[in-house]
């Protein structure tokens, strides 16, 4: 794997890229969905060498932390602070999220209750049978990615029988809001790289529509920087013989068809629903909510509660929205570094590890030349 | 959070669950996610699952490709 992430290489992939930006003769413009993408773009310092050499890269939705909208967060906080022996379960970035009501992390919880961060959703099984007589709640954001293991912990805890278990699940779908940002037309598109580990459950198929009705190339790609200039080339070469296609250059990990059991998971757990993104609003089938035989389990029906968005935002200065949607620069926040910093986040893209704004902040002025 | 970083299979327990080493640290994970995982291959975990499994001959195929464009630029000069 060592190869992956030679200098010399990287080197040559950008001379061919600037060569193919020479034949297609403009700038080229390419959103990368996974907040990990950004990640490696701006950890080696790919950024600035791809603007050199003709290619804008801009950062698209792919972090579940940044696009869960506060009124989940609201739901889990008002569990957490006014009910007695209430467990939060939930990943660490989630905890740090702010609302107008704070965050889990400096909300207080009722006399009895607690906030327990785990590294995998089944740890919240055990939870549930350490503690017979408390609630818990586990508070899951996803994507693809991460769904088949919220799967699977729902279906053990129907294995197990758990009676003080639920799940209050923000999971998203990534192919709707790129068919979003394509309808809205705001930010114009000549490609997309697609995110690795989502394609390595759903495959490739599911983002064929955007070559075919909407004429966009792109590419699945890795981790590693000579990973995202593959995927770059890939999508240049679409670009050159006018045939958008969804190429597969993280082939090491992701088929065609995506991993079947994990998809079957899914499908048997959750069904496809109507959601609200933040910054992207409202979009057709994008979330998933638990199937009926599963609704046990669901925190919303488990406690009567209705998910209804949020009005008043922690900060109306924020613009993450715009950053989710690829518009604006995290500089271009008027709080950014200001006011807005990792240890002070104003808004969720800077919370987490695959935020822009946080990716920004760490990596951004680093050029690796 | 996906670093993409893979991890190789060094025992499976049961049905459900199996150990990998992870940058020289060994964790348990579940395997239920993947068909047939044995000792040896090398998996990618996320949220303490393993999500898909590396094939060799298709990273192997990725490196050729990158030499590929590496010697054609060299000799482009
Ligand atoms: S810099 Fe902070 S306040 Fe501005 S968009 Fe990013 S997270 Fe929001």
């Amino acid at each position: 794997m060592e190869e992956l992430r030679q200098e010399e290489i990287t080197s040559a992939l950008l001379k061919t890229i600037k060569k193919k930006i020479k034949t297609i003769g403009r700038r080229v413009r390419i959103m990368e969905v996974c907040g990990t993408h950004t990640m490696t773009v701006y950890r080696y310092g790919l950024k600035n060498l791809l603007e050199e050499a003709g290619v804008e890269l801009l950062s698209g939705p792919g972090c579940p932390v940044c696009i869960t909208p506060d009124e989940y967060h609201e739901i889990v906080i008002d569990l957490l602070t006014k009910r007695d022996k209430m467990i939060v379960a939930t990943f660490g970035d989630m905890t740090r999220v702010p609302t107008s009501r704070g965050s889990l992390q400096t909300a207080v919880p009722a006399p009895s209750s607690f906030l327990k961060i785990v590294y995998s959703p089944i740890e919240a099984l055990q939870l549930a049978q350490n503690y017979p007589d408390y609630e818990i709640v586990l508070f899951g954001a996803g994507f693809e990615t991460t769904i088949p293991s919220l799967a699977f912990t729902i279906k053990e805890a129907q294995a197990r029988s758990l009676r003080n278990f639920s799940l209050l699940a923000a999971c998203w779908l990534i192919p709707p809001p790129l068919r979003a940002i394509l309808e809205s037309g705001e930010v114009g598109l000549d490609g997309f790289l697609y995110p690795g580990h989502v394609s390595a459950i759903i495959g490739s198929a599911p983002y064929r529509f955007i070559a075919e009705e909407f004429k966009i190339a792109g590419a699945i790609t890795g981790f590693e920087p000579n990973d995202i200039l593959l995927g770059i080339i890939a999508t240049l070469d679409q670009i050159i013989n006018g045939i958008p296609e969804v190429a597969i250059e993280y082939c090491r990990a992701v088929s065609v068809e995506g991993n079947p059991k994990a998809l079957a998971l899914m499908a048997e757990v959750f069904e496809v629903k109507d959601a609200f993104w933040r910054g992207l609003g409202f979009i057709p089938q994008s979330g998933l909510t638990l199937k009926n035989q599963f609704e046990e389990f669901d925190t919303l029906k488990r406690f009567s509660l209705n998910l209804i968005p949020s009005k008043k935002s922690f900060n109306p200065a924020c613009r993450c929205g715009e950053v989710l949607r690829g518009l604006i620069q995290p500089t271009q926040c008027s709080l950014y570094e200001r006011l807005c910093r990792p240890e002070s986040p104003y808004g969720p893209c800077m919370v987490s590890f695959e935020g822009a704004c946080l990716i920004y902040y760490k990596f951004g002025q680093r050029g690796k030349s | 959070m996906c670093l993409g970083i893979p991890a190789k299979i060094v025992a499976i327990e049961n049905d459900y669950f199996g150990r990998v080493d992870y940058l020289g640290t060994k964790i348990r994970v579940n395997l239920s996610l993947l068909d047939q995982v044995q000792v040896g291959d090398w998996v990618i975990i996320h949220a303490g699952f393993a999500i898909t499994r590396l094939k060799e001959e298709e990273a192997q195929e990725t490196l050729n490709l990158l030499r590929e464009i590496a010697t054609g630029e060299k000799t482009d000069l």
